[in-house]
């Protein structure tokens, strides 16, 4: 008992404190989160000096404050992009566009689902914007509501790791000082063979029924999405985002989001700025608050030593045994936060991995963590795909997402175990 | 104080501003306490406490 002790023993109350937060007590998980922090400061003989408690916490915060400014631009950026109707324009167009082709029809949704997270880095973004937009539409052409919410919670969770931004990379390679450069194609190695495989499974089979679709309903709901005409302007807010991100890397992406969501005021809908963007930040706080909570408990497992007997134990995990201790115990830690499972685990195990490239080892253990939005009680993805889709309990969604979870585990294995071969191959 | 500092305090501003609002249009204790969390680190930064 002597490695667990005391360590493990505050790491074991930490998540006990935690789990009873939020099953038992019913509080959201980031206060859950910041509470099981203050318990496992307290255990661990912190609690001495308040005023150093409140210091090591609110230091903690601070982690992760350049990241919710970024989620939070982000989410007003595409709340914009949705009030001038350009969403809706250009799902209608897809719609219309590829209705003769299934699969088509579903790589076009796919995106759209994945876009907003692939902008921002957060698969709520995806949930709430477009997954909100194409949901009713995917329910009208046939696909049942469990497996729409499951289709947009995987989107969301894939759209989450594919490029430009990735949150879970930037905190793992932000733990062993690696820049965010070069990760564009292997994280789309790893994302897009997974789309694909989840549009077969999930919305492919419910397109190709046929007559299971109500022409007529369908046809209301593609007019009211079209009100807004779909020309080369509407883009505009897109355009100078990317014109940003590849031109003028000096901004930083906070104001690259801003300026790129006041240039929507020269196309499109008229849009009410205040109500957009408190809109956007609503939808953000949740997200936003697991942050702050994952930034506490990370620091306060670093203090207490609890991180330090993660690493350690990750370390000395024998290698016939790493990859299952990844593929386990990364998912299982993002029913805390996927972004504290690539913080307090991913860091760990890419400095187990540090003979493999790392840019793809880290791209493997990225998409890994990306599962935890799937992981109740957090669930984000779920929660929050089942609400757009109307389903009350997200189980239900969350069983039709079992099957796609299990190869994304696997494809991001596969990623590390192979990194050096597809390493030498990309280059 | 460099130009960028500044816009990024107007940014950070701008988003407490819009979480305050939020917080107070909130009708739910937890949730109004999420949101006064969010704040806190922000307020720091704005002020350039931390």
């Amino acid at each position: 008992m002597d490695w667990f002790w005391p360590e493990g023993f505050y790491a074991v109350l930490m998540l006990a404190a935690f789990a009873v937060g939020v099953f038992k007590l019913k509080l959201p998980v980031a206060i859950a989160m910041c509470g099981s922090a203050v318990i496992g400061a307290l255990s661990a003989g912190f609690g001495l000096h308040p005023a150093r408690l409140v210091g090591q916490l609110v230091e903690g915060m601070f982690g992760y404050i350049d990241t919710i400014l970024i989620i939070a631009t982000a989410m007003i950026f595409m709340n914009v992009v949705q009030s001038i109707g350009l969403m809706e324009s250009v799902a209608a167009w897809i719609i219309r566009r590829f209705r003769k082709s299934p699969f088509m029809l579903s790589c076009g949704v796919m995106f759209l689902i994945m876009l907003p997270g692939m902008l921002t880095g957060s698969s709520t973004a995806c949930c709430l914007t477009t997954g909100a937009l194409v949901a009713p539409v995917l329910i009208k052409l046939g696909v049942p509501g469990k497996k729409t919410a499951a289709f947009i919670a995987m989107g969301a969770v894939l759209g989450m790791i594919a490029p430009p931004i990735n949150i879970p990379v930037m905190i793992i390679g932000g733990g062993i000082d690696m820049p965010y450069v070069g990760f564009t194609l292997p994280l789309l190695i790893a994302t897009v063979p997974l789309a694909l495989l989840v549009i077969a499974l999930l919305a492919l089979p419910s397109l190709k029924k046929k007559g299971a679709v109500d022409e007529a309903e369908l046809e209301t709901e593609l007019k009211r999405m079209e009100s807004v005409p779909l020309t080369a302007r509407l883009f505009l807010p897109f355009v100078v985002l990317i014109v940003l991100m590849v031109g003028e890397q000096t901004l930083g992406m906070p104001l690259q989001f801003l300026v790129s969501s006041a240039s929507a005021f020269l196309t499109g809908r008229r849009w009410n700025v205040l109500e957009s963007a408190t809109n956007a930040v609503k939808d953000a706080i949740p997200v936003l608050g697991i942050l702050m909570g994952v930034g506490m408990f990370v620091q306060i497992m670093t203090l207490s030593g609890v991180r330090g007997f993660i690493v350690v134990s990750a370390l000395a995990i024998p290698s016939w045994l790493l990859y299952l201790s990844i593929a386990t115990t990364i998912p299982a830690f993002g029913a805390i936060s996927s972004f504290g499972a690539a913080s307090v685990l991913g860091v760990p195990f890419i400095l187990a991995l540090l003979s493999r490239d790392q840019i793809i080892t880290a791209s493997g253990l990225a998409l890994i963590a990306g599962l935890g939005d799937l992981v109740p009680p957090t669930a984000l993805a779920g929660i929050f795909a089942a609400q757009v889709a109307g389903e009350k309990n997200y189980f239900a969604v969350l069983r039709h997402c079992a099957v796609p979870s299990i190869a994304i585990a696997v494809w991001g294995i596969a990623l590390i175990a192979l990194a050096n071969p597809l390493s030498s191959i990309l280059r | 104080m460099g130009v960028m500092t500044l816009i990024y305090r107007g940014i950070l501003a701008l988003v407490i501003f819009l979480v305050v609002r939020c917080c107070f249009r909130e009708k739910d204790f937890w949730k109004q306490t999420t949101a006064a969390v969010v704040v806190i680190p922000m307020l720091l930064r704005l002020f350039m406490i931390k």
